[in-house]
């Protein structure tokens, strides 16, 4: 196994990986955020890998969008105009 | 209040508000129910009690959260009722897999970000079809549509802390599938001594 690219984890790395969910989801409090975020300003490799992790949440959301069928959108308004005539 | 509006003034006001997420719905029926079809019955279904049920919708209140709640609901209702669907999980060792672990492991340290780039809409979409509903479900409310815990929690009736481990799960597993891709490709290397 090749090691060259692998980072030895602090105490501190270790807090701000399994924090890193939550803080990428918005839900951490003011302060634990503050300490993660300062934390990530001394860590290149944790900055890295919260890089990495918002890079591929993104990657998810851009590729789970699809544009509703015309068709569908036809037919929603015709079911509304039914609903609306009674 | 909304009672007091003529069926027109409801009906301008329902297609004002809630079309415009009409492509979003569409996606989020597409990776509930994983078929084209299904998803556009779902998003009929979803429009139509959705419509019927306006009134109840409090001005001010997360319009948004409130489609996805109704979509959950329709989906139920309309697709689960007749399976018997067996107690879903994933593997425990799902627990121990990164997929940053594995491309800085095999790839040159900068190449991170390329081996992400590299991956494709329709592997993304695979990827999370082949999670189980429940966490499908949870990681494309949080990871797509941005929901807040409590509101995923309100949308799936389900406790905040299961929301939570079904995210933290799910996405790993996701992660998971996306790195076989990855692996499959040559992006990155298979790992030694699995």
């Amino acid at each position: 196994m090749s090691s060259e690219s692998t980072h030895e984890w602090s105490d501190e790395c270790r807090a701000a990986l399994r924090r890193l969910e939550s803080y990428l989801d918005g839900e951490l409090g003011d302060l634990t955020k503050g300490r993660l975020r300062q934390h990530l300003e001394d860590c290149a490799p944790c900055t890295d890998r919260v890089g990495f992790e918002g890079q591929l949440r993104a990657l998810v959301r851009q590729g789970c969008f699809d544009e509703a069928p015309a068709a569908l959108r036809d037919r929603i308004r015709n079911h509304l105009d039914e609903l609306t005539a009674t | 209040m909304r009672r007091d509006l003529s069926d027109a003034q409801r009906r301008a006001r329902f297609e004002a508000e809630v079309l415009p997420y009409l492509d979003r719905l569409y996606s989020a029926a597409l990776r509930y129910t994983r078929d084209p079809t299904d998803a556009e019955d779902l998003v009929q279904e979803t429009i139509a009690k959705a419509f019927r049920s306006f009134h109840q919708y409090r001005e001010g209140t997360n319009l948004r959260a409130w489609l996805y709640r109704v979509l959950h609901t329709t989906y139920i209702s309309m697709y689960r009722k007749a399976q018997r669907r067996p107690q879903e999980s994933l593997q425990d060792e799902i627990d121990d897999f990164s997929f940053y672990d594995e491309v800085s492991r095999n790839t040159g340290g900068s190449a991170e970000r390329e081996v992400l780039e590299a991956l494709t809409a329709d592997e993304v979409k695979e990827a999370l079809a082949g999670l189980p509903e429940s966490f499908r479900v949870a990681v494309y409310l949080a990871d797509v549509e941005g929901f807040a815990y409590k509101e995923i929690a309100e949308i799936m009736d389900t406790p905040v802390g299961t929301v939570m481990s079904r995210l933290h799960r799910g996405r790993k597993a996701l992660q998971q599938a996306l790195a076989t891709y990855a692996r499959a490709r040559g992006l990155i290397d298979t790992p030694s001594g699995g």
